[in-house]
């Protein structure tokens, strides 16, 4: 699967940087899928909160644990989730632990090692801005 | 009520996933067998419930398939008014307007920005819209960068 890498405003001042993003349906929630930074310096698959909650993901008894997310303190729970991306012409389904976290600044999902560094062989050609997943065990 | 397991289709409600003809049998004590899965699914996004498809996977092994062409029409924001469908870069710059807001896009598109994730999935259900993505807008630096954990 190829994927372009999307423009994303600064933060401030009228700036756009590519940023190597894929979108991820988490358990079904096909309205509405996650954009999501490929991070191979985060340690496992990280997401907001409220992925959890809008997706109706049952949190009650997942394992939590205090993570340091992009400098701030975070909980993190951890719960083994469907998730799945699609290109123009192949979509790829998989299972894998994400950590819901709170609170939750940054602006997208954070994909790193384990979940999903683990399951793909991932190109990363920055220059001309794309990338490419392909599952490991296709 | 206790959500039933889910099969298949559900809908979110107070954060628990219920199979959507359970909530419409309840509701309405219409017998389940007249109506279906579907019918029930689009009645509760009509009213603005998040739905979603339960796609059971084996732990630890992914599964490919290759999905039909998607042939959604061009749709747009209903908060800032219509927007021309142009390039990613003009995208990007309309998504400018709207930092710190969470966004739905569509292709080129901006289909909706809200101030949570869950009126802006809200307003895809009641809409019947399917985005492609959704985000905040970066509004400083730590939604952007420093992204590892410690």
């Amino acid at each position: 699967m190829r994927f372009q890498f999307r423009q994303i405003p600064d933060p401030v001042g009228t700036g756009v940087r590519p940023r190597p993003i894929v979108d991820v349906v988490v358990e079904g929630l096909e309205l509405a899928p996650q954009a999501c930074l490929l991070d191979s310096g985060a340690s496992a698959v990280r997401m907001g909160g409220h992925v959890a909650e809008l997706a109706g993901i049952d949190m009650d008894n997942a394992p939590r644990t205090t993570i340091a997310v992009g400098g701030a303190l975070v909980v993190g729970r951890m719960v083994e989730v469907a998730l799945e991306v699609s290109d123009e012409q192949s979509s790829y389904q998989w299972t894998a632990p994400v950590w819901f976290c709170e609170p939750w600044r940054p602006a997208f999902g954070l994909l790193g090692l384990t979940g999903f560094f683990d399951h793909f062989e991932v190109t990363v050609a920055a220059y001309e801005e794309w990338l490419t997943l392909r599952a490991i065990n296709d | 009520m206790l959500p039933e397991p889910v099969a298949s289709h559900y809908v979110v409600i107070g954060n628990r996933r219920y199979p959507p003809k359970q909530v419409i049998g309840l509701v309405t004590r219409l017998d389940r067998a007249d109506f279906t899965s579907h019918q029930a699914r689009r009645i509760l996004m009509g009213l603005g419930f998040a739905v979603g498809r339960r796609v059971p996977t084996p732990s630890g092994r992914g599964s490919a398939n290759v999905p039909g062409v998607s042939s959604h029409a061009a749709v747009r924001t209903s908060h800032s008014g219509p927007r021309p469908a142009g390039d990613e870069r003009e995208l990007s710059e309309t998504l400018m307007l709207f930092r710190g807001e969470w966004v739905a896009t569509k292709g080129d598109e901006l289909l909706v920005a809200a101030p949570t994730p869950k009126e802006l999935v809200g307003w895809l259900a009641r809409h019947g819209k399917r985005a492609d993505s959704m985000f905040r807008v970066p509004e400083d630096e730590l939604a952007l960068g420093g992204l590892a954990p410690l």
